[in-house]
């Protein structure tokens, strides 16, 4: 290489700089949009945010660790080191909700060497929210315990030290191995409802906390009594061991489990080193799989057929059932009404009856509570319904049907998920709060009767005035625009606003016929707005033609 | 050119802000032609066919396809033309299949023939073989074979191509050069841009070539030849007191596509802006 005669360090050091020289270019040139400044300033929020949790945690730590090892329980320190630990790996996964890293697989086509890749690697991982939150928090045990007992303050550094090394190292192997998993469409979809389910079980650990609390649970007990030997063996706990050794001065008890603390360390390391390794190989993941040759199928396949809608509303209504039924993802938002009756039922509806929560007070609203729930869920497709089309949306434009056909048909299919899903709802509903009156039942279909073209006018409009590429196979960081967040959430208080006074309207009146009355009345100003919409959106889409496909087909 | 022409265009304009992507361009395609639209990058020839298929609204000057008014009947238009555009325009998350009969639906076919056609066309494209694949899942070459296959489903006189050998192999690019040319001997017309500068000498009988927004040549290849070879002979003959300037001149021989599209636009590179430093 003519030109090239750096020694291998200067050359790293070189590279290195040239890095982080990069980050900061990406970093001034996103601030060149609109959208770039929102996220910076969005950014200073969510860092101040950081910062108070981390000056009271911080302060929390350290009045802990001062606590636990003054009082002759040194022990107890794994106490908040668990903590810290579970903070430090769980966060980045749900804030950066499966994203891969752009910059790791792109700097392999320099020639780094795996040393300086293993390095950039783990400096990205460092500077990351949960790493400076981490190292705060175990800085302010240092200090506590330090405030405690001075001469502990060399030993205590070099333990967490060790443990923040460890927790860094975990972190980067964690998130290589799940990029690794996340490289091809099919474990990505799994791991993507994997982590729903993961969030959905969050919810039910109020009204399980609730049912263990109610009476005694002797096995609950002993799963106690097993999980605390067991977590003294793993790092927070051999941490907070290492310390306590040395402060009932069991010094080579201390340095075994310091010493265990580092094997652990090196182990996670080598899982690293591996996926590393074969990154930095050239390991390259396709999207593809195995190609699976199967025998010509000659018969072919007809499309389906929509009584009453023209072929081409027929074909977007397929598509767009089709659409949904491979996404994970989609179908597991549908399922959500269903869930959150049964937590409100599970939950803090089960000792509500007597402590004035809404449900506890009305059941009876159960219903209309779901019905306008299972709208809201619809509020992800209906406002944004041309953003999982993204290069498509080309071919709508180059296709002879009528823009409103295509619309028309995207409202049709999300008609025939909210009437499902209200039908769900209603079983429910009927299950855990016993049937609702009729009254009411018709006064919530007529009320979504009103609700529904609302949402879909609007959600119609928004979907090209303000679009945003999805991807139906992912989760995270697939928000909508700002504008359409905005603007829906108004719609949104604006529908619920006059749902809510018109049932207590009826309700003053003792009959929730007459909300029935005023829906039907609201429902037929709402359709015509609907179909007045509907009818110029030819025009509006190929006015704005140019702003869709820009942002609909970028990478 | 006496018959009435498939695709013309008059002070076809598109401003990007300051910026003027086509300029005036009048371009006409007779029925039947195959015809290349060449360019540098960014010469506008993206633009160009955005505008001629309805994905761009111009700024300024006129559009007839079939002597229809692509302004005044954008849908009768779109039902006799296929487009395949630069970003493919595909559905990733439906099958092969399932996305030829969409297609076929969009472009007004009835159920049977739109399933009909789109199995005759899988097979025809290699692509039946896989048929529980999503779009999503193909390769590159893959989806262009199927981009295409859903810009013909529906018989369209004239075919929009953007770049359509673009990262296609041998074998595939194979299967589309022969089902153009069928195409071209039953009466359709193609407008295709690439920068396979062979590939468009091979199958075009008619070229345009853009430049900074405007067209600096249109005609067949003999046309295009011809006028640059007088060009060149101009240029020789008045400096030939002080010698030649152009040493690489035609001397009879025939010029090939590149050297046409080279002197055209201008982009041979003086030896003196070589890095000699390389290599």
């Amino acid at each position: 290489m003519a030109g090239v005669s750096m020694s291998s360090n200067v050359h790293r050091r070189s590279q290195l700089s040239a890095i982080a020289w990069l980050r900061w270019r990406l970093f001034c040139n996103s601030l060149r949009t609109t959208r770039g400044q929102m996220e910076l300033v969005s950014r200073i929020v969510v860092s101040l945010a950081f910062t108070l949790l981390g000056l009271g945690g911080a302060t929390g730590m350290a009045i802990g660790a001062y606590y636990f090892v003054s009082s002759g329980k040194p022990e107890m320190l794994a106490l908040l080191l668990w903590p810290v630990f579970v903070f430090w790996q769980g966060f980045p996964i749900m804030a950066t909700a499966f994203t891969n890293n752009p910059d790791s697989s792109e700097l392999l086509h320099f020639p780094l060497t795996y040393r300086s890749y293993f390095l950039v690697r783990l400096a990205y991982g460092s500077f990351d929210p949960a790493t400076a939150l981490g190292s705060f928090w175990s800085f302010a045990i240092l200090l506590g315990v330090s405030i405690a007992r001075p001469e502990l303050l060399p030993w205590t550094a070099l333990v967490l030290l060790l443990f923040a090394a460890f927790n860094i190292l975990f972190m980067q192997m964690l998130f290589a191995w799940v990029e690794r998993w996340l490289a091809q469409r099919r474990t990505r979809e799994i791991m993507g409802v994997l982590f729903v389910l993961l969030i959905l079980s969050f919810q039910l650990i109020a009204p399980l906390t609730q049912h263990f609390e109610k009476k005694p649970q002797p096995g609950f007990r002993r799963f106690v009594e097993i999980l605390q030997p067991a977590q003294s063996i793993l790092p927070p706990g051999l941490a907070a061991h290492a310390i306590a050794q040395v402060v009932q001065s069991q010094f080579m008890a201390g340095f075994g489990s310091l010493l265990l603390l580092t094997a652990f360390a090196v182990v996670i390391g080598y899982f690293l080193h591996v996926r590393l390794a074969a990154q930095y190989r050239g390991e390259n993941l396709s999207e593809a799989g195995a190609r699976t040759v199967y025998e010509k199928d000659r018969r072919f396949r007809l499309g389906w057929n929509l009584p009453g809608f023209s072929q081409s509303v027929a074909a977007v209504f397929e598509k767009e059932v089709r659409y949904l039924s491979r996404s994970g993802p989609m179908l597991l938002t549908l399922i959500m009404p269903i869930f959150v009756i049964v937590v409100f039922r599970l939950g803090p509806m089960s000792s509500a009856r007597h402590s004035g929560v809404f449900l506890g007070r009305m059941p009876n609203m159960a219903f209309p509570a779901a019905a306008a729930y299972s709208l809201l869920v619809l509020t992800n497709f209906a406002y944004n319904n041309l953003g999982g089309d993204a290069a498509g949306i080309q071919f709508f434009f180059a296709s002879p049907a009528r823009f409103s056909e295509i619309v028309l048909a995207k409202n049709l299919t999300h008609a025939c998920i909210l009437v499902l899903e209200v039908a769900f709802s209603w079983i429910a509903v009927t299950f855990l709060y016993g049937p609702p009156a009729l009254s009411i039942t018709i006064a919530s279909l007529v009320g979504l009767l009103f609700a529904a073209p609302v949402n879909f006018t609007a959600g119609n409009l928004l979907s090209i005035y303000s679009p945003k590429k999805l991807d139906y196979s992912t989760f995270g960081r697939q928000r909508a625009s700002q504008t359409t967040v905005l603007l829906s959430l108004l719609v949104q208080i604006v529908v619920v606003g006059v749902g809510v006074a018109v049932f207590l309207i009826a309700r003053s009146y003792g009959s929730f016929w007459i909300a029935a009355l005023i829906f039907l009345i609201l429902a037929a100003i709402s359709s015509t707005g609907y179909v007045l919409v509907l009818r110029r959106l030819d025009r509006i889409a190929l006015d704005r033609r140019e702003t869709l496909v820009a942002e609909l087909c970028r990478a | 050119m006496d018959a009435a022409p498939t695709i013309s265009t008059q002070a076809l304009t598109r401003r990007f802000g300051e910026l003027i992507a086509v300029d005036n361009v009048d371009l006409r395609v007779a029925p039947g032609q195959f015809f290349g639209f060449l360019g540098p990058n960014g010469a506008g020839k993206s633009t160009t066919i955005k505008m001629l298929t309805g994905l761009l609204a111009p700024s300024s000057g006129r559009i007839e396809i079939l002597g229809l008014d692509l302004e005044k009947n954008p849908v009768e238009v779109k039902r006799q033309i296929g487009v395949v555009p630069e970003g493919m325009a595909l559905f990733g998350r439906l099958t092969g299949s399932e996305f030829l009969n969409f297609a076929g639906r969009m472009y007004g076919l009835d159920r049977v023939t739109a399933a009909r056609r789109a199995s005759e066309l899988l097979d025809f494209m290699q692509l039946a073989d896989q048929p529980k694949k999503l779009v999503t899942d193909y390769s590159h070459g893959m989806q262009k074979k199927l981009a295409m296959a859903a810009a013909v489903i529906h018989g369209p006189k004239v075919l929009f191509l953007d770049e359509p050998f673009e990262g296609v192999d041998a074998i595939a690019a194979g299967t589309l050069k022969s089902m153009l040319q069928g195409m071209i001997t039953r009466g359709a017309t193609i407008f295709l841009t690439s920068h396979v500068l062979e590939i468009v000498e091979r199958l075009c009988s008619h070229v345009a070539i853009i430049h900074q927004g405007r067209l600096v040549a249109q005609g067949s290849l003999e046309e295009l030849r011809a006028g640059v070879q007088a060009q060149t002979a101009r240029v020789s003959g008045n400096v030939s007191g002080v010698g030649s300037v152009d040493s690489s001149a035609p001397s009879g021989e025939k010029m090939t596509l590149e050297e046409i599209f080279l002197r055209t636009v201008g982009g041979s590179r003086q030896s003196e802006q070589e890095l000699s430093w390389l290599g």
